[in-house]
């Protein structure tokens, strides 16, 4: 049982590894189109990228969209998961309900509301419009997050300090916020990349203003399948590959340099 | 993605402290829940009225939508490809999950990393590198041509290729979900079982596949209910023969710019959602599930 | 198409008004400002036509009004007819082919428009270029056999291999009859119902209904499919980045395309200015020049060069061996037969 075990999870890891692979060296094909293997390598699809509007636009609205849409969802998460965690009302359950539907309706379903809905307010096509339809979508995650590692916050901290006559906002300026630091930035993470992700909804409301990044794969895929997608997924795969492997370098140079880690770090 | 922490105790503690003015859990809710009410209940309430008044009011749309052939033949590829999807999830995330948990540290993190980035990784951008790996002159194809296969198979613009890189998509979810009940299964209480005489298949069925039952049963709900309503993916690798409901609901809207047909749908889809989520949550709990 | 007219679409949108027009009213007021800006938006074909109008007709008429122009894609009437209805304009100018143009008239889409050559309008569009649906193949397959015609793509035991028409059956349903042995001359009004039950003996091959032109021309260029339906613009793009492709004029399928601005937009002015810009004689010359269509401003003619002419399919030895559509005559709603064709595609 064991042996073929092993070999079932060999396959399953190549399965999982392939496709993120195989976009490297795609992207570094000189082919105009996808063949493989690849007749030549150079550079020039990067170039490309790097000088195109029609995929720059896209790539700095998808940063702004996700940036705003981080800075709003938190703004209306952290009070909110605090409501919910530490207090207790009437409608609480209710209320964790609530939080959690945008993660619970298909996109395509919400991708038809804001359409609407947005056409009669007059800003389907802007970025207004995408940052608003994603920040209800990031709500969820975020709330998880957030609510995770409060339920995790040891209140002894809190009211030692007041204890010492701190008051209720020093206190939450100098020891809630801080403990919670790791916590509050992880599900800013998770807001940021739930908008920069997010395809559906963009398809249909991001328009010639707001054009993101996704959206433009998407057209691009199912139109001309640009090469420079290959070059794109390329970035956003290393993008990723450096934040998940950042904490491990990290960890492994203060080891190299004898300094103790800290406690606070985030747990995975 | 494991940071769903139960912890009772603190929690518990946090009520312990004197209620005073009940009035600041609302005052922090209230921008929220405004906001919600605003951008998400009217924008669904809209794709709700849509269906009923579009193009005349009445239940039209929903008679169409549950009676014609095209949507009935739609909404069952939509439910047999996520089922499909589930069991292949569930066929290459089990064994993984308990390979991970059963081999060295160092190799169960080289997985982990490796699903992580996975799961990390934008779903387009997994969805294209399926469009390469199966395109006619892509890599597979040009294996079976050195394995002197004379004309590969059709793979691309199949449900073949849909349903594999679905599978490729959700099934971080499914590992995820398995490996960390497994993680916590108790080795001593598998040990008991093995000193008492189970061995081999009898000790997997009746120790180990119940003990790991919750995980199944998380990771397989949620890919169900995500695969239910994929669009991209299908879109983009599929072929219209096996249409599933979202791209047919965006081809309704973007092509033939109908609102009632498409709304109709849209809710079908929306309430067959809720009601295996609501399902869920009775049992477990919703909060469990994204974990 | 009756909804855009019903009166029915005013009650729903007078539903939530009262929360929407609550919300909405802080942010529409800078958006209505900003849609005035000196930019026309135009809808784009992508590919050869893309690039042949920046050339040709946008710089040109940016440099000599000041007005910019910015491109959005791809070509989509229920977008048009969208923006008509939520007042929300994505982009001010299209153009159209005869299958969309009747459509989108009929519907009140397109605003009103003077000729600005005799004979220059049609259902309120600007006659601009004629471009063709062809058969299209791989020379790499049937060792130096090639399909002819229609009856040929069809012809699945001679000619193995994939296929790919377009999703869009106002323009397929013909090749279908052709390739039943209906003569040209007799094509129109359509035997719609012939003509399905002809799809359905190619259906199994087709691998790729393409809903773009470069996605018609990547698939070509790239193998994925062996025969195909494409316009002839997509081929010859194909044919000159080197993929192993050949073409045939015989049955091709002409259609011409009209420029038209989209009803009450914001920038009417800039908008019409636009399409008379676009058919006047030397600009639509180079456009087509470039782009191989041909145009229908006769007065372009004068300025075509003679080597631009081979690949027009208006061209004298090239035309005769065509046929072209005839929405006015075409024997269905073609609401309907959209509809049926996607109902058939499910299946």
């Amino acid at each position: 049982m064991n042996a073929s075990f092993k070999l079932i999870g060999l396959l399953v890891v190549l399965f999982i590894a392939a496709p993120l692979v195989i976009v490297v060296p795609m992207s570094l094909s000189s082919a105009p189109s996808l063949q493989f293997p690849p007749p030549g390598y150079w550079l020039g699809y990067y170039a490309q990228y790097f000088s195109d509007p029609t995929w720059l636009r896209p790539t700095f609205n998808s940063i702004v969209i996700a940036l705003a849409n981080t800075v709003l969802t938190m703004l209306l998460v952290v009070p909110a998961t605090f409501a919910l965690v530490r207090h207790k009302f009437w409608g609480k359950s209710l209320a964790n309900i609530m939080m959690m539907m945008p993660m619970a309706v298909p996109h395509i379903v919400m991708a038809i509301g804001y359409y609407s809905y947005f056409g009669q307010l007059g800003i389907v096509f802007s970025k207004l419009g995408v940052i608003l339809a994603h920040t209800c979508l990031s709500v969820p995650i975020t709330f998880l997050v957030l609510s995770a590692n409060l339920k995790g916050f040891d209140r002894t901290l809190e009211r030692a300090a007041r204890s010492l006559g701190a008051t209720p906002s020093q206190t939450f300026i100098h020891v809630t916020l801080p403990i919670l630091r790791p916590g509050l930035l992880i599900s800013s993470l998770f807001a940021f990349i739930q908008s920069f992700d997010e395809t559906v909804v963009a398809i249909f409301i991001s328009g010639r203003n707001a054009e993101t990044l996704p959206r433009k794969m998407f057209d691009s895929i199912r139109q001309d399948a640009d090469p420079v997608i290959a070059v794109i997924s390329t970035l956003l795969f290393l993008v990723v590959l450096a934040g998940l492997l950042a904490p491990h370098v990290l960890r492994l140079t203060r080891r190299l340099f004898g300094r103790p880690a800290t406690h606070t770090e985030p747990r995975s | 993605m494991t940071a769903v922490s139960e912890n009772p105790v603190r929690t518990g503690s946090a009520s312990a402290r004197p209620e005073r003015a009940s009035l600041t859990p609302w005052l922090l809710l209230a921008p929220l829940a405004a906001y919600l009410a605003i951008f998400f209940v009217v924008p669904l309430a809209q794709v709700a009225m849509m269906s009923v008044t579009e193009p005349t009011p009445g239940l039209g749309n929903y008679e169409k939508v549950l009676t014609s052939p095209l949507y009935r033949k739609v909404f069952l590829n939509t439910f047999s490809t996520a089922l499909l999807v589930t069991v292949c999830c569930l066929l290459v995330g089990y064994p993984l999950a308990y390979l991970m948990v059963h081999t060295t540290r160092r190799r169960a993190m080289m997985i982990l990393l490796l699903i992580t980035m996975s799961f990390w990784t934008s779903f387009l951008v997994r969805t294209y590198a399926w469009m390469v790996l199966l395109g006619r002159n892509g890599p597979l194809s040009w294996v079976f041509l050195q394995l002197g296969w004379d004309e590969p198979p059709q793979m691309l613009f199949t449900r073949f290729a849909s349903t594999l890189a679905m599978v490729h998509i959700l099934a971080p979810y499914m590992i995820m979900n398995i490996y960390s009940v497994m993680q916590k299964i108790d080795p001593s209480l598998v040990r008991s079982a093995e000193s008492m005489g189970a061995r081999g298949r009898s000790l997997f069925r009746h120790v180990y596949l119940p003990l790991s039952a919750p995980g199944i049963a998380n990771g397989s709900v949620l890919v169900f209910v995500i695969c239910l309503g994929f669009y991209v993916t299908p879109v983009l690798l599929g072929s219209p023969r096996e249409q599933m409901a979202a791209g047919l609901i965006g081809r309704q809207i973007e092509e033939f710019l109908a609102f009632g047909p498409g709304s109709a749908m849209a809710m079908v889809l929306l309430v067959v959602t809720l009601v295996i989520l609501a399902i869920y949550h009775r049992r477990f709990g919703l909060d469990k599930l994204y974990g | 198409m009756t909804k855009f007219t019903d009166p029915t679409g005013l009650s729903r949108r007078s539903f939530l008004s009262g929360t929407a027009a609550l919300a909405g009213s802080a942010f529409a007021a800078p958006h209505i400002a900003r849609a005035q800006s000196d930019m026309l938006y135009i809808n784009s074909w992508g590919g050869p036509w893309l690039e042949a109008a920046t050339a040709n007709l946008f710089d040109p008429f940016s440099a000599e009004t000041g007005i910019e122009i910015s491109t959005v894609s791809p070509v989509s009437f229920a977008k048009l007819a969208a923006q008509v209805r939520t007042g929300v304009y994505e982009f001010d100018v299209t153009s159209l082919g005869g299958g969309d143009i009747v459509r989108a008239n009929q519907a009140g889409l397109l605003e009103d428009i003077a000729a600005p050559y005799e004979g220059g309008v049609f259902e309120n569009g600007v006659g601009s270029h004629a471009f063709a649906t062809v058969l299209g193949w791989r020379t790499d397959k049937w060792d130096g056999d090639a399909p002819q015609s229609w009856a040929d793509f069809w012809d699945v035991e001679r000619f193995p291999g994939n296929r790919s028409l377009q999703r869009y059956p106002a323009r397929i349903l013909p090749l279908a009859l052709l390739a039943d042995g209906v003569a040209p001359e007799d094509l129109y009004p359509l035997d719609i119902d012939r003509a399905f039950a002809k799809l359905d003996e190619i259906k199994d091959h087709i691998t790729v209904w393409w809903t773009a032109g470069a996605q018609s021309e990547q698939i070509l260029r790239d193998g994925e499919v062996d025969l195909i339906g494409i316009w002839h613009g997509n081929y010859f793009r194909a044919e000159d980045a080197g993929a192993p492709v050949a073409m045939t004029w015989n049955q091709a399928e002409i259609e011409r395309a009209y420029w038209v601005v989209a009803k009450n937009t914001p920038n009417m002015e800039a908008a019409k200015e636009f399409v008379k810009f676009a058919t006047s004689p030397e600009a639509l010359a180079g456009f087509v020049s470039q782009a191989n269509y041909g145009a229908l401003n006769p007065a372009a003619n004068d300025f075509i060069p003679d080597t631009a002419k081979p690949r027009m399919p208006t061209a004298p030895e090239n035309y005769p061996q065509t046929f072209e559509q005839d929405m006015l005559n075409w024997g269905g709603d073609p609401e309907e037969v959209s509809m049926r064709f996607e109902e058939w595609l499910a299946y």
